[in-house]
């Protein structure tokens, strides 16, 4: 049972650690990008689509990480080419993907009533490791996005603080005038940024649908793109407090399923609620906006 | 004075021109999917206008949006990006679902007036709640409102599926409101009723309170210039916690006019997203509430269309979300660059220019 | 050689250079004067790629160099310092420096490597560094000058221009300034200085440059031309203004000034303290202003003086402390020394900024309900008096010009009829003839029975206007006594107690 749920939470931790880690980069970088659910949400359907027309998942994490990027390079042209308010933007492209997604989804696919599935990425046991009791599953028997997502923490932390790229991508976040004196040019660094986040978000997106389940339904993301974004506010702007943060709420997600578990004294709303829940409780205890970036948020136009 | 004018007509041609983007972006998609835009737009305008039962079911669709739109000016006024306006409009419709049924005994307008009551104090909750946490806790309220969104998505199915579920217990819905909370349809079959005429006093409401009171004066202020706000003793705090919870007040009434008139008991499902398509709404309407009555038809109209077009052309309705993020994307892009080249032409001098360069405004120097 | 040709430079309708010619040589240092709106920050702006010309072409050592682009400049060989800082707060000196040109294109930092680099060259300089590892922001006005010209010297660059260096550095960093000036010249580089300094643009200079709306009016060698003639070629008339000079001594306030016997105090500042960043902010700041009296507060720019107004404008609250104002708080007015963050609103039209005022909101709101039409007649009557170049009450604050706008401000101060009025910078970037008139209203305020604290980088100002002196170092205020009115008393005060580490 314990077993079962810390395996849940490391799968459920994985989408918002991909989804976040993208986000630590572009907010390291001065950007607040909202429209992570609606990127992760193109993701999610067409990893699905691709993997379902092409018989190949590969193309499938192509697919989803391509329409991520796309949505982001739209977002990017909007907010660091046009200085358009960011919160704005990234609630128009997410209002955008909820369409999308959905006319496509029913024009493709029709109202048959039917579940569009695939065979899903199956999840790849790290030999004997996987077999020690109680973490072994949920360390080393997970998809290798699972592990992939992991493995990014220490990477991308290095990645912030000790090189170069790091050091000027934190410039642009910090004051992008006088980044942009020094040549380092941060609108090409913001493109950047979104454009890895893009393929993280991708990935994200593809694991609800091409791993964690392997179907798609309208909305699948539920929320966990706005999660991710509590996740670098309560993460502080690093990396390694992201992967924390990601676990804690991928446990408060992983409950709805303890529920079975806990009897029915407790409405099962209850617990489709906590990881939200959670994420307000904890924001508004750490919520504080003081180690975020000088110029996070802010819309720059370079002179 | 002609600067002003000139304004005016500008931002109301970017309006009208990024629906007119919108139109023609759709168009292209529509025939990607194979399907004939003037067939899907033609459709559209029958079932929003096509006769006078779809042209008054256009205006009961747009009641809630004028209601939410309304909710969105105001915060949006005070830079606040309250996206919570759904969850805001839940809750005061499950207060109003909760308290109407108890209403037997009362008259009429007392009634209504309570249910209203019912429905501005749960909004106000919603969105003073994440005012609060703004204010108090630094936490950033698109973040906030949008898990509170989820929140009482969950909060109002354990309602219909618990406490208030009606006895037979047969499917989720709440029992139903007293009669003398329900506002009456006239002229029926249509399903007209007073609720648009409350949403229109509202809009005049929030147009007077913002911008010929102290307190919207305020407001705007701090939306335009936080700091400068601040070094002029205005209580940043303070309006900020009062505005969300106005701004979710008015969501809220929107919830309980919907329980009054239309549905007359709680469902699972009480908003179809009109909390972000709220968005849509006010940004067309520039945040001045007395526009947002014709922004709020021009959507309700795409929705109540939607419907007919689905059945005519078989696109899903999920379209209108695509126009309203498209026409949300070209309004502010238009903006954007507009804002620039008027800055360019109001500012016809050295330090106007050397502020919108970015350079040390403070020198001076030219 | 740094050469400009027929640089051209129009901002909407005002001409900021007009076919301006301008040469610079190698192991030259050249200053550039000139009136505040004459064009001196523009023209730099553009030789350090920051601004493009309308026409015109500048050219390094005969090759034409690419404009509009800061990194293009850099690349050419031309670096820059601006008044305002371009640091990196929250990173520490040595990211800051890394950044620069001490960093080197490897995929790992090697903050140490750069750090050395900088030590060498610091060494050189006789400049100071910060600790291992201290983020900027919690450094002094002087140090992060002085990190910013290591950043610029970091490029190795062929052109190094300075837009009022001295401004900020305290009279005694001054000499290790000029001399790393001079090093570099011997090195066969160029030196560009803005300065309002005359007699220290004759002094360190080997030619000077005088622009005059956006024209080279002259360009002289320093030995052969005096502060005076400097001052008339700025100007453009003999009948002028006061020269400006750093040398100035006692300066007798003429005849409109306040007499010396002053009214009850109407601001009383007790023991203020305001502890942040790690320090005392403000420590143990203690005067008062009587009515009738302009209190001058001297002092270079960050040492306190803005969190002074922050905490009198009610921003902040003070750690420790009081503060009283006779008869009660809402008689006392600021205005602050960034106009455009914490004075106007830029999109607002000009009666709805006077209401920013709480007095001016308070005079039009009946129970809470704002008297438009009232307000709208109230500023157009202020436009009318002062008077404010505008397109109406109704127009935006950010069509007025600068000059425009801080008459605005000062207006808006005045018209809530405040006993006590405290100003910042007031007439920074204001041309002379806006100068005098700010400078008028505030003698006409304290003659009214008005007290008022000046708060000011520019010692002219203060010598002409104040009745008594203070001067703010390091969070503390020192009174100065009437023999410490001379400007290199007032220097060496300033610098004394400011003795950077």
């Amino acid at each position: 049972m314990l077993e079962s749920f810390l395996a849940s939470t490391i799968a459920m931790a994985t989408p918002i650690l991909l989804a976040a880690l993208g986000e630590l980069i572009v907010e390291r970088s001065g950007v607040l990008n909202i429209g992570i659910e609606g990127a992760m949400l193109v993701a999610a359907f067409c990893g699905l689509a691709a993997t379902y027309f092409s018989g190949s998942i590969a193309l499938g994490l192509l697919a989803a990480c391509a329409a991520a990027m796309a949505l982001n390079a739209l977002l990017a042209l909007l907010v660091v080419n046009f200085a358009v308010n960011q919160v704005v933007a990234g609630t128009a492209i997410d209002i955008l993907a909820l369409g999308l997604t959905g006319v496509f989804y029913r024009q493709w696919f029709g109202v048959t009533g039917r579940a569009i599935t695939i065979a899903p990425m199956r999840p790849i046991a790290l030999g004997p490791l996987a077999r020690i009791p109680l973490i072994g599953r949920a360390l080393f028997d997970q998809s290798v996005l699972v592990y992939l997502a992991f493995a990014l923490v220490p990477i991308v932390a290095l990645a912030i603080s000790c090189t170069r790229y790091g050091l000027e991508l934190r410039a642009a976040g910090e004051r992008p005038e006088a980044a942009d004196a020094l040549g380092l040019g941060v609108y090409r660094m913001r493109w950047q940024a979104l454009m890895i986040a893009g393929v993280l978000s991708g990935l994200a997106g593809a694991y609800l649908t091409m791993a964690y389940s392997n179907t798609f339904v309208e909305g699948i993301s539920a929320g966990r793109g706005y999660v991710a974004l509590s996740v670098v506010i309560v993460g502080r702007w690093n990396a390694w407090g992201v992967g924390a943060a990601s676990i804690l709420f991928g446990a408060a997600i992983a409950l709805q399923f303890g529920l079975q578990a806990f009897g029915s004294a407790i409405p099962y709303q209850f617990f489709l609620a906590l990881p939200y829940a959670l994420t307000l409780i904890v924001l508004a205890f750490m919520g504080g906006q003081a180690d975020a970036p000088s110029a996070l948020g802010e819309p720059y136009v370079r002179s | 004075m002609g600067g002003a004018i000139k304004w005016r007509i500008a931002t109301m041609a970017t309006s009208l021109g990024a629906i007119a983007s919108a139109i023609a972006i759709i168009s292209i998609v529509l025939l990607a999917l194979g399907a004939s835009p003037l067939a899907v737009f033609s459709d559209l305008w029958q079932g929003a206008f096509g006769n006078w039962l779809a042209a008054t079911d256009t205006l009961v669709k747009s009641t809630p949006l004028v209601f939410t739109g309304l909710a969105i000016a105001i915060a949006f006024q005070g830079a606040l990006w309250n996206i919570g306006a759904d969850g805001q409009l839940i809750i005061g419709a499950l207060a109003a679902g909760a308290i109407g049924p108890a209403l037997g005994g009362w008259p009429h307008p007392i009634a209504i007036a309570l249910m209203m009551a019912a429905g501005a104090a749960g909004g106000a909750l919603w969105g003073g709640l994440a005012g609060w946490l703004r204010a108090r806790r630094e936490v950033n309220e698109v973040i906030s409102t949008i898990m509170l969104n989820f929140v009482a998505v969950q909060i109002l199915s354990w309602a219909v599926h618990g406490p208030l579920m009606e006895p037979s217990r047969s499917f989720p819905k709440s029992v139903t409101i007293a009669p003398t909370a329900q506002l009456a349809f006239y002229l029926e079959p249509s399903r007209l009723n007073v609720g648009m005429v409350l949403a229109l006093v509202f809009a005049v409401g929030c147009h007077l309170g913002l911008f010929h009171s102290a307190r919207g004066f305020e407001l705007r202020a701090i939306g335009r210039n936080r700091r400068a706000s601040a070094f002029f003793g205005i209580p940043i705090a303070r309006i900020t916690v009062a505005a969300m919870a106005l701004s979710g007040a008015l969501a809220g009434v929107g919830g309980a006019v919907q329980v009054s008139a239309i549905t007359h008991r709680l469902y699972e499902t009480m908003s179809p997203g009109w909390g972000y398509e709220a968005i849509a709404v006010a940004l067309v309407a520039r945040l001045n509430p007395l526009a947002i009555v014709p922004a709020a038809i021009l959507f309700g109209a795409l929705d109540n269309g939607s419907q007919a077009m689905q059945r005519a052309d078989a696109v899903s309705p999920v379209l209108v979300n695509v126009i309203q993020g498209l026409v949300i994307i070209i309004l502010v892009a238009f903006d954007a660059v507009a804002a620039r080249g008027m800055r360019g032409a109001l500012l016809g001098d050295a330090e106007g220019a050397v502020a919108a360069s970015g350079a040390a405004a403070e020198a001076g120097d030219a | 050689m740094l050469s400009a040709t027929a640089i051209t430079r129009r901002f909407g309708r005002t001409l900021a250079l007009d076919r301006v010619d301008f040469r610079a040589y190698p192991g030259e240092i050249h200053a550039l004067v000139g009136e505040n709106g004459a064009g001196k920050s523009t023209l730099i702006n553009i030789f350090a790629g920051r601004l493009k010309p309308g026409s015109g072409t500048v050219a390094l050592n005969g090759e034409a160099l690419v404009t509009g682009s800061a990194h293009a400049a850099l690349k050419a060989g031309i670096a820059a310092v601006y008044q305002s800082p371009m640091l990196f707060e929250r990173m520490s000196w040595e990211e800051n420096l890394a950044l620069g040109g001490f960093g080197t294109r490897t995929l790992l930092n090697d903050l140490a490597g750069a750090a050395g680099r900088a030590r060498t060259i610091a060494a050189g300089l006789g400049f100071k560094l910060p600790p291992d590892g201290a983020p900027v922001e919690r450094r002094s006005v002087g140090e992060r000058v002085r990190l910013e010209i290591l950043r610029a010297l970091s490029f190795e660059p062929r052109v190094l221009i300075l837009d009022e260096p001295t401004g900020v550095l305290a009279p005694a960093e001054l000499e290790a300034f000029v001399d790393t000036l001079r090093r570099l010249r011997a090195a066969g580089r160029i030196v560009v200085i803005i300065t309002h300094k005359l007699a220290e643009a004759i002094a360190v200079a080997d030619r000077v440059t005088v622009l005059r709306h956006g024209r080279v009016v002259a360009t002289r060698t320093a030995g052969e031309t005096s502060a005076a003639e400097l001052a008339r070629l700025m100007i453009g008339d003999v009948a002028a203004s006061p020269t400006k000079s750093t040398k100035a001594r006692l300066r007798t306030p003429d005849d409109s000034a306040p007499i010396a016997v002053h009214g009850a105090p109407a601001l009383v500042v007790e023991n203020l303290t305001l502890a942040g960043e790690g320090r005392r902010l403000l420590d143990g700041v203690s005067f008062s202003v009587a009515a009738g009296e302009i209190a001058g507060v001297a002092g270079v720019d960050g040492n306190g003086q803005r969190e002074l107004v922050e905490v009198m404008a009610g921003l902040r609250k003070p750690t420790a402390g009081r503060l009283r104002v006779v008869p009660d708080r809402q008689a006392l007015a600021v205005i602050a020394q960034n106009r455009d963050l914490d004075g106007l609103i830029l999109d607002m039209p000009l009666w709805e900024n006077l209401l920013l005022a709480r007095a001016v909101r308070e005079r039009f709101a009946r129970r809470g309900w704002l008297q438009r039409s009232s307000a709208m007649a109230f500023c157009a009557g202020v436009l009318d008096r002062y008077p404010i170049r505008s397109a109406g009450a109704a127009s935006l604050a950010a069509a007025l010009s600068g000059g425009n706008r801080q008459r605005l401000a000062v207006a808006r101060a005045l018209a809530g009829d405040p006993r006590v009025l405290v100003v910042h910078d007031v007439c920074r970037g204001l041309d002379l003839h806006a100068t005098a008139e700010v400078h008028r209203r505030l003698r006409e305020f304290a003659a009214a029975g008005g007290a008022v604290l000046l708060i000011s980088s520019d010692l002219d100002e203060l010598m002409a206007l104040s009745s008594s002196l203070h001067v703010m170092t390091r969070g503390r205020l020192v009174a100065a006594t009437a023999a410490d009115r001379d400007a290199e008393r007032i220097g060496l005060l300033m610098s004394g107690a400011a003795a950077e580490s």
